[in-house]
C-alpha cells in the first residue's frame, strides 16, 4: 500500500551501548581512558522506509564519532554511549521517540534525526523538554522560523543549495532557468530559493512545476520543460527521480545547456546508475571527500575501514553534528543544557564540512558553505567555489545528439 | 440478549465481567498518567488513536461489510480541518475538534452518498481512490494548506488534554457502537453484510441506513484527525492520509473481531503492544515481522480474538461483547 | 516541439507506452481475481523481485534484462504458485476482507526482508537509454522496448487463457468453481496455475521496469495504485478490460500532466475512475456479480 508505515508500530534499537562502553585503546594523543558513569546521547533516525537509504549513513557516522570520542577519553572524561532509534521515515513515531530517549531512556543529550518533515515534528518535543538539538539531517528553513530556542542547524539551509549553481550559470552567460521538484517538505523548499536567487540575479524563470513523490513517469513534465526552451533545467529532487529526469530527458531530446540536482547529483549511484549520461550534470553537495577540510582525511578513512563503504555527505553532516556537540559539552565545561545551548549559539568551529560551523539569533546555519560538484567522466571533482576546487566546470552541456 | 451455548445465567455473568474488565481497562487508562512517564502516554495516546480509527472503521465496515480502504481520508481531512483552525484562525482545542468533526462527516455524507452505490471490491478501491485524490487535493491547495510542506502549528504541550480527548474520544465510539449493536439498528446494519438484497426486500432503507452508519463513523475517524493534529502541532499529507492508517485499523479490527464492540479494542491493545514489544528483538525485520503476524492472524484467528472465545464457549454469543 | 499537433502526438504516445507497461501488471492482478475472487496486494511485490532478479543478474554478469525474462518468468511462476497453493489457497472462498488483509500482510513480509538483504538502496540498471525522432516525435527506446515485450506477453497470456485447455479450464473456474468441478476439472490446480501466470506477469513487468526506473524494496507501491485502478477501470476479471483500462490510464495520466501538472495527474486519474465507477459500476468490460 501507499506509505512505509508496518502495521505494528515498531522501532528499531541498534544496540551500541555495549560496543561504545569499552572504548578503544587511547589515540595517539595519548588520552585517558573515560571514567565514570556513562553519558547517554539518544537520537532517532530514519533507517527503513522511505528515507532509510540515506538515514543509514547518517547512523554509521553516529556511531564513529562516538567510538572517536571515547578513545580521545570521553565528553567531560566520561565515557559516551549512544541510544539510536529508527522511526521508519514517519515523523509521528519520531515524536513518541524522543518521549521515549528523553522520558525513558534518560538520555544527557539528543542528536537530530534525519529528513526535515521528521526534524519538524521532533523538534516541537526536545523544545518542549528544552533539550538543545542538532539538526543534523535537516535543512528546510522552515524548522527555524519557529522562533525555537533549542534547534541548531548544522549544514546550509536547502533554500541556498543552488545558489552558487546559478552564479555558474549567470557567469556563463545564461539567462534562463526551468525549476522542477518533488513535492515534499526537502525539495520544495530547495526550489522556493532557488526561484527567489534566480529572480535576484537577474536570470528569467521560464518554467516551474512540482511532481509526486515516488512519480514513476514525467514525460509530460519534460515536454513541458522542453517547449518552454530553458538554458538551465534545476531539480529539487532525490536520487531516483533525478535518475528519471536524465533518462527521460535524453529520451525525449530535452537539451538544456546546464542540468543540476539537489540530493540525487552528489550520490555516486547517480554516476554508476546513468553511465556516461550522468556526464556535465552538476549538483550541490554539502560535503565531498576530496576536500581538504579539518580531519577530512583521516574521516574518511576511518569511516570507510569501519563501514566497508565510502561516506556520504549524510554521512559528513551526522559526524559534523558530532564534533559540533562534542565542542559545545567542551565548552560549557558541563551537562547543564541551557549552558550546552548557549555554547552551541556562540561557538565558531571548524569541522569535516567545508566553512565553519556558526549559526544565527535563530538557530540557523549561516558559515558553513555548499560546494558544486560535476559529473565528468566517472568522477565528480568539485569545481565551486573556487576556494576549494579541484576541477573546473565544464560548459555548455553538449546536445544529447552530439555525446557518444 | 441470546446466549447460544452457555445458561442464560452463566452467560449474563461472564458477559457482565467481560464488560467489567472493559470498563476497568478504561479506568486503568485514565489514570494512567498519574503514574508513568510521557513515552508511554505518548504510546498509549497513539494506540487510543489507532483505537478509534479501528473503532471507527468497524462501525461502518464491520457491521455493513462495505469494506472502505480509504478510512484514512477523514482522518486527513480532520487533521486538515483542525489544524488550520488551530494555525491560521488560532481557535481553542475544542473549536479546532468540532470544526474537524464538521468537515469529515459532511465529507462522508458527500462521498458516501455516491460511493456506497458501488459494491464489494468496487466500493474498496473506489475508496482507495477517494482516500489519494483528497491527499492531492490537500497537496494542491498550498496557500491554505501549506501543501507538501506540511502545515506548522504554533507549538504548545498539550499531551494531557489531547490524551483525555482521544480517550474519550474511544469512550463515545464504544458507547456507540454499543448502542447499535443491542439495536434493531446493528442488526439490520448486519443484514446488510449477509445480504443487501434479501434486507432490502424485507423492507430495511438499506441507502440510508448505510449512510447513516458511513457518515458516523467519518466524523470519528475525522475527530481523531483533529486530536492528532492538535497533538502533533506539525501534519503533512503523506503522515495523515497513509493508507498504513487504514490497513491498521483493519488489521486491529479483524483481530479483535469484526463487528463486534470491543473487537478493535483489543486488537488495537494487543497489535500495538506486540508492535512496541517486538521491535527491538527485530531491529531490520520488523517490518516482515508485522506482515507475518497480520498473515498469522488471517490465517488461524479470521474470526478475531472475540469469535475464537465464544467458539470455545469461553465468551457466550451475545451482542454487547 | 512545433505543432500543437506534434505536442499532442507526444503526449499520447508517451502515455501508450507508459500503458503497456500498465497493462502487463495488471494483466495479472485481474486475472487472479478472475479466478480465485482474491484482490493481491502483493502483486507489487511480485513486481520488485521480478525487478531484483534483473538488477541482479546483471550486475553479476552484466546479463541483457531481456534475456533475464528467461529466468524472472519461471522463477516468479514458481514464487506464485507455491504461494497461492501453501498460503493464498487457504482463503479462497472467504470473505473480501480476509484476502485482502493476508495479501497485504505477504507484502509487508516480503517488502520487509528484501529491505534486511538487499537494502534500501536504489539500484539502476544502464541498459539501453535515449530515444529517437518520428517526424517531430521523440520516442523513447527502453520504454518502446518495454512497451513491445509487454504486449507481446499480454498477447501470449491471452492466447493460454482462450485457446488452451488449461486457459479453458482456468476461465470455467473463473466463472462457476463448483460447476467447474462437477465437470472434472482439478479447481485448485487451475487456481495454482492461475496465480503462477499472474505472478509470472508481474516479474516480467518489474524486469522491464528495472531499467526504466529505480528498483528498491518498496518499488511495488509506486505501480500498485495504478494497476489497482487499472482493473477496476477496465471490469474487474476481465483480462481485455485492464489492456483497455491501461491505455487509457496511460493516456489520461500523461494527458493531464501535460495540461494540469504531473501533481494534479494524480487526483484526475482517480476522479476519473469514481467517475466511471457511478456510470458503469462494474468497470468498462467487467460483469455485475452476485
Amino acid at each position: 500500500m501507499i506509505g512505509a508505515l508496518p502495521v505494528a508500530i515498531g522501532v528499531a534499537a541498534v544496540a551500541c551501548g555495549g560496543e561504545a562502553a569499552t572504548p578503544a585503546a587511547p589515540a595517539s594523543g595519548g588520552a585517558a581512558a573515560p571514567k565514570g558513569a556513562p553519558i547517554k546521547v539518544g537520537a532517532s533516525v530514519s533507517t527503513t522506509g522511505s528515507n532509510g537509504k540515506t538515514g543509514l549513513y547518517q547512523v554509521e557516522a553516529y556511531k564513529l564519532w562516538i567510538d572517536q570520542v571515547n578513545a580521545r577519553g570521553g565528553l567531560l572524561g566520561r565515557p559516551v554511549e549512544m541510544i539510536i532509534l529508527d522511526d521508519e521515515s514517519d515523523p509521528t513515531i519520531g515524536t513518541k521517540l524522543y518521549e521515549k530517549l528523553i522520558n525513558e531512556d534518560k538520555v544527557d543529550l539528543v542528536m537530530g534525526p534525519y529528513s526535515s518533515s521528521v526534524t519538524q515534528a521532533v523538534s516541537t518535543v526536545t523544545e518542549k523538554y528544552k533539550f538543545p538539538m542538532l539538526a543534523a539531517g535537516a535543512s528546510a528553513s522552515d524548522i527555524w522560523k519557529r522562533n525555537y530556542k533549542y534547534i541548531f542547524g548544522v549544514y546550509s539551509v536547502a533554500e541556498s543549495y543552488f545558489y552558487s549553481v546559478i552564479d555558474i550559470a549567470k557567469a556563463a552567460g545564461m539567462q534562463t532557468v526551468a525549476i522542477v521538484n518533488e513535492d515534499t517538505v526537502f525539495p520544495k523548499a530547495t526550489a522556493a530559493g532557488t526561484a527567489e536567487y534566480v529572480r535576484k540575479q537577474g536570470l528569467r524563470i521560464v518554467f516551474q512545476e512540482q511532481y509526486p513523490a515516488k512519480a514513476t513517469d514525467l514525460s509530460s513534465l519534460i515536454t513541458k520543460v522542453k517547449a518552454a526552451k530553458p538554458d538551465v533545467l534545476v531539480g529539487g529532487s532525490y536520487q531516483p527521480d533525478s535518475i528519471l529526469l536524465t533518462r527521460q530527458a535524453k529520451e525525449l531530446d530535452l537539451n538544456v545547456k546546464l542540468l543540476a540536482f539537489s540530493v540525487g547529483a552528489a550520490i555516486p549511484e547517480f554516476g554508476t546508475g546513468l553511465g556516461k549520461d550522468a556526464d556535465f550534470v552538476m549538483g550541490p553537495s554539502m560535503w565531498e571527500p576530496v576536500l581538504k577540510t579539518k580531519g577530512n582525511v583521516e574521516f574518511v578513512e576511518t569511516y570507510t575501514k569501519k563501514w566497508n563503504r565510502e561516506p556520504d555527505y549524510h554521512s559528513a553532516t551526522g559526524f559534523a553534528g558530532g564534533q559540533i556537540l562534542e565542542a559545545a559539552v567542551a565548552k560549557a565545561k558541563s551537562l547543564d543544557r541551557e549552558k550546552i545551548r548557549e555554547a552551541l549559539s556562540s561557538l565558531d568551529i571548524e569541522t569535516v564540512l567545508p566553512g565553519r560551523y556558526k549559526v544565527d539569533d535563530t538557530g540557523t546555519q549561516t558559515a558553513h558553505i555548499a560546494v558544486v560538484i560535476q559529473w565528468q567522466g566517472k568522477e565528480k571533482p568539485v569545481i565551486a567555489p573556487d576556494s576549494m576546487a579541484n576541477g573546473k566546470p565544464k560548459l555548455p552541456t553538449p546536445e544529447w545528439k552530439a555525446r557518444p | 440478549m441470546v446466549a447460544a451455548s452457555v445458561t442464560g445465567l452463566a452467560a449474563r455473568r461472564l458477559t457482565s465481567g467481560y464488560t467489567a474488565a472493559m470498563v476497568l481497562l478504561g479506568v486503568g487508562v485514565s489514570l494512567l498518567p498519574l503514574m508513568v512517564s510521557n513515552y508511554i502516554l505518548t504510546f498509549v495516546l497513539q494506540a487510543l488513536m489507532a483505537c478509534a480509527l479501528a473503532g471507527s472503521w468497524n462501525l461502518i465496515s464491520g457491521f455493513t461489510g462495505y469494506v472502505s480502504f480509504g478510512h484514512a481520508a477523514f482522518f486527513g481531512l480532520g487533521a486538515y480541518a483542525a489544524g488550520i483552525a488551530i494555525a491560521k484562525a488560532a481557535v481553542p482545542a475544542p473549536v479546532a475538534i468540532a470544526s474537524a468533526a464538521i468537515v469529515a462527516g459532511c465529507a462522508g455524507l458527500c462521498l458516501g452518498y455516491p460511493a456506497l452505490r458501488l459494491r464489494g471490491p468496487y466500493f474498496a478501491v473506489g475508496m482507495l481512490g477517494v482516500a489519494e485524490a483528497l491527499r492531492v487535493g490537500i497537496t494542491v491547495a498550498e496557500p491554505v494548506t501549506g501543501g507538501g510542506r506540511g502545515l506548522v502549528m504554533p507549538p504548545q504541550d498539550v499531551l494531557l488534554p489531547a490524551y483525555f480527548s482521544m480517550l474519550a474520544l474511544v469512550v463515545l465510539i464504544v458507547a456507540i457502537t454499543r448502542a447499535v449493536a443491542t439495536r434493531p439498528v446493528g442488526l439490520r446494519l448486519l443484514a446488510i453484510r449477509e445480504d443487501e438484497v434479501a434486507a432490502e426486500v424485507t423492507g430495511i432503507q438499506t441507502t440510508r441506513l448505510k449512510l447513516v452508519a458511513f457518515a458516523t463513523s467519518a466524523t470519528l475517524a475525522g475527530v481523531a484527525g483533529g486530536i492528532y493534529a492538535w497533538h502533533m502541532s506539525y501534519i503533512d499529507p503523506t503522515t495523515v492520509f497513509a493508507g498504513s492508517l487504514t490497513v491498521r485499523a483493519i488489521a486491529m479490527t479483524m483481530l479483535g473481531g469484526q463487528g463486534t464492540v470491543f473487537g478493535p479494542v483489543i486488537g488495537s491493545v494487543v497489535l500495538s503492544v506486540i508492535g512496541e514489544v517486538t521491535w527491538a528483538r527485530f531491529p531490520f525485520l520488523h517490518n516482515a515481522v508485522s506482515g507475518a503476524l497480520i498473515v498469522v492472524i488471517v490465517l488461524f484467528i479470521p474470526r478475531g480474538v472475540t469469535g475464537v472465545l465464544q467458539d470455545r464457549g469461553v465468551l457466550p454469543r451475545s451482542r454487547t461483547l | 516541439m512545433g505543432t500543437d499537433l506534434a505536442t499532442a502526438a507526444q503526449v499520447v504516445v508517451s502515455g501508450l507506452l507508459l500503458g503497456g507497461l500498465y497493462a502487463l501488471l495488471a494483466g495479472g492482478l485481474t486475472l487472479v481475481f478472475g479466478v480465485m475472487r482474491v484482490i493481491n496486494l502483493a502483486h507489487g511485490e511480485l513486481l520488485m523481485l521480478g525487478a531484483y532478479v534483473a538488477c541482479l543478474l546483471f550486475a553479476a554478469t552484466g546479463l541483457n534484462p531481456i534475456v533475464a525474462l528467461l529466468v524472472s518468468i519461471p522463477v516468479l511462476f514458481v514464487v506464485g504458485a507455491v504461494t497461492q497453493r501453501f498460503v493464498v489457497n487457504r482463503v479462497v472462498n472467504a470473505p473480501l476482507l480476509t484476502s485482502l488483509l493476508l495479501t497485504y500482510g505477504l507484502s509487508l513480509v516480503v517488502t520487509g526482508t528484501a529491505q534486511a538483504v538487499w537494502t534500501n538502496d536504489y539500484r539502476s540498471v544502464p541498459f539501453i537509454t535515449g530515444g529517437f525522432a518520428l517526424g517531430e516525435v521523440s520516442i523513447s527506446r527502453p520504454r518502446l522496448l518495454a512497451f513491445a515485450v509487454s504486449l507481446v506477453l499480454t498477447g501470449a497470456a491471452h492466447v493460454f487463457l482462450t485457446r488452451t485447455r488449461w486457459g479453458k479450464a482456468m476461465r470455467a473456474t473463473a466463472q462457476n468453481a463448483d460447476v467447474a468441478l462437477a465437470c472434472g476439472i482439478d479447481i485448485d490446480r487451475a487456481r495454482m496455475l492461475a496465480f503462477g501466470i499472474a505472478s509470472a506477469l508481474a516479474g516480467a513487468a518489474g524486469t522491464l521496469v528495472s531499467f526504466l526506473y529505480s528498483v528498491y524494496p518498496e518499488m511495488g507501491r509506486a505501480f500498485m495504485l495504478k494497476a489497482f485502478a487499472v482493473i477496476v477501470l477496465g471490469g474487474l476479471g476481465s483480462f481485455p478490460g485492464a489492456l483497455i483500462g491501461a491505455m487509457i490510464l496511460g493516456v489520461v495520466e500523461a494527458g493531464a500532466a501535460y495540461l494540469s501538472t504531473t501533481q494534479i495527474a494524480e487526483a484526475v486519474i482517480y476522479i476519473m475512475l469514481l467517475a466511471m465507477l457511478l456510470v458503469r459500476p462494474h468497470g468498462l468490460l467487467g460483469t455485475a456479480e452476485r
